[in-house]
């Protein structure tokens, strides 16, 4: 278990996260490029449901935590307990999901260790022996890839990736309680309620057919363009976080690390720049057209066909054609 | 109360990035600093909180004296005083060692900050509304991604870190803008602080490379007119469909 590879676990109410397996996936490569091996960590309450999913995920080692006081824990107390778990299980590396959850856990977790935090990494990899990530900067323009030195296990929190096909090979699983002291564990913070999603009058998680709106789109009045083709093409209108802010769009619509992940047949993205919080919701989508001004746009880091023009002009045209087929 | 907001001054337009000697830090060139996107939302919501419960707003940054802009930009949007430390550390763990010393030479009830810079882009999770609680504590709503989220109770003093949306954000005319300039600028050195250059370097990894992002979904641009895009693009989704 020492020197091992720990993946902490993200669930809400015993549904395990996706990006957890994402997080296995990349944890059991370097794993095995180390000679090392996999575990996971899984903190909450009445978890025996969750072990089960998880038992045949390609690890070696299942450390559960189970308290009644978790159940509802704040990521005050979370961050408190991955710590105490991390000096008692003396990883190699801890790999966290960088979702919104795992963007306030990870910080502290790594306080709390005095050890080096590397958050919002698209990969992490085993180069001769040292971990290197790659991360974004300067709103995803550039990227940087970063070797992480010695002491003590590096805290690597890992952006949504496109999901794993690829099964992970079941293995002889050690599953381990481990006992952390919550009343030791100074909490200031309580929380007074979980909010489930609201009920949408749209799912655009299941549509085959996305027309994506960012900030290119200038005014609110802009949209009936945009509505007209998602019209013609028998799909449903999304956006990016900035239109949400804007109220131009409820949040129902929005995809993104803070919003929805999406995989439709098609996502035409129209005026989106590609901040990676967005590139994170879309980027497993089968055909990604993206539609932008800016040929150095970070959109077409993922798109399948790019079109470096005025969205005005091309989202009339492609309507017109969609009604004549 | 006592409300501090920490605002960061992030470069825009950034080219030429090469890694510094030493390899601890980026160089680069920029077309100019602004305010942090994320930190104008919550310099936009402590005014809020300002006028709804009293009390003063100040903001703090850190960086050289080209920064000061974002902190004129701070006074005229109505914080009532504005703070540098005169100190340049490219490092988010090794700034959070600065602001904590500088957070820990002022009074305070509440800190804002943006939950990410668009430059380093490390982050923090976000809050999306605060309502007052009592005098001695705040209940925040808090998003946990896909549409769900927390309603969470903090005692006083607490840090909150801030989504975009949270306000709306306010335009400032030109004449506010230059009687803000005429306001004095509080400054701290790491010195003050209690601080060597030493103790806020970049700890625990060195960078490598640094390159455009590789394009995983090797785009295919398409040219030619409005009408000949549309009808390419219209044959390529058929066959997926």
């Amino acid at each position: 278990m020492s020197g091992d590879i720990l993946v902490i676990v993200e669930q809400w109410k015993g549904q395990i996260d996706g990006i957890t397996y994402q997080l296995l996936a990349k944890g059991a490569q370097l794993a095995d490029s180390q000679g090392v091996g996999l575990s996971a960590l899984i903190m909450g309450h009445r978890l025996d449901d969750i072990v089960g999913d998880l038992k045949d995920k390609g690890m070696n080692t299942l450390l559960v935590i189970d308290d009644p006081e978790l159940e509802q824990a704040g990521a005050e107390v979370c961050a408190a307990v991955i710590a105490e778990a991390v000096r008692q299980v003396d990883p190699g590396l801890v790999l966290m999901g960088y979702s919104l959850v795992g963007m306030e856990m990870a910080p502290p977790v790594a306080a709390r260790l005095g050890v080096t935090l590397m958050t919002n990494c698209v990969n992490v990899e085993n180069d001769k022996g040292e971990f290197v990530v790659t991360r974004p900067l300067f709103d995803g323009t550039v990227h940087a890839r970063i070797a992480l030195e010695g002491k003590g296990p590096a805290v690597v929190a890992l952006q949504r990736g496109p999901t794993p096909t690829e099964q992970l090979p079941s293995k002889d699983i050690s599953i381990e309680s481990i006992t952390v002291d919550l009343k030791a564990v100074p909490v200031r913070s309580t929380v007074l309620e979980l909010i489930e999603a609201p009920e949408s009058e749209v799912d655009i998680t299941k549509a085959d057919i996305l027309v994506a709106i960012g900030r290119g789109i200038g005014d609110k009045d802009k949209l009936p363009p945009i509505e007209d083709l998602a019209q013609a093409l028998g799909g449903i209108i999304a956006c990016s976080r900035p239109l949400v802010d804007l109220g131009f769009l409820s949040s129902e619509r929005q995809v993104g690390s803070s919003g929805k992940i999406v995989a439709p047949k098609v996502y035409i993205a129209c005026g989106i720049s590609g901040a990676s919080q967005h590139l994170t919701g879309m980027s497993d989508s089968k055909m990604i057209v993206a539609i932008n001004k800016d040929p150095n746009a970070p959109i077409y880091q993922v798109a399948h066909y790019g079109v470096v023009a005025d969205l005005f002009e091309i989202v009339p045209a492609l309507t017109e054609t969609a009604k004549k087929n | 109360m006592k409300i501090i907001v920490l605002c960061k001054a992030v470069a825009v337009g950034v080219s030429d990035v090469k890694i510094a000697t030493g390899g601890k830090a980026l160089q680069y060139q920029s077309q100019l600093l602004a305010m942090n996107e994320c930190d104008e939302y919550a310099l936009e919501e402590a005014i809020v909180l300002k006028r709804a419960h009293g009390g003063e707003v100040t903001v703090l940054t850190m960086g050289s004296i080209t920064t000061q802009n974002i902190l004129h930009l701070a006074l005229a949007k109505g914080a009532d005083r504005v703070i540098r430390v005169d100190a340049q550390v490219q490092d988010s763990q090794a700034a959070s060692i600065v602001l904590a010393a500088a957070l820990g030479k002022l009074e305070y009830d509440l800190v804002l900050t943006g939950t990410q810079s668009r430059d380093t882009l490390s982050g923090l999770a976000g809050i999306t509304q605060v309502e007052m609680d009592g005098e001695k504590s705040i209940r925040v709503l808090k998003e946990l991604g896909g549409g769900r989220s927390a309603r969470v109770q903090l005692p006083l003093p607490a840090l909150l870190c801030v989504q975009t949306g949270i306000q709306r954000l306010t335009y400032v005319p030109p004449a506010r803008m230059n009687r803000a300039r005429q306001q004095p600028v509080r400054s701290f050195s790491l010195e003050d602080l209690g601080l060597a250059e030493e103790q806020v370097v970049a700890q625990g990894y060195h960078f490598l490379d640094v390159f455009p992002p590789t394009r995983t979904g090797q785009v295919q641009f398409l040219e030619g007119s409005a009408q000949e895009v549309a009808t390419t693009l219209f044959a390529k989704m058929k066959e997926v469909m």
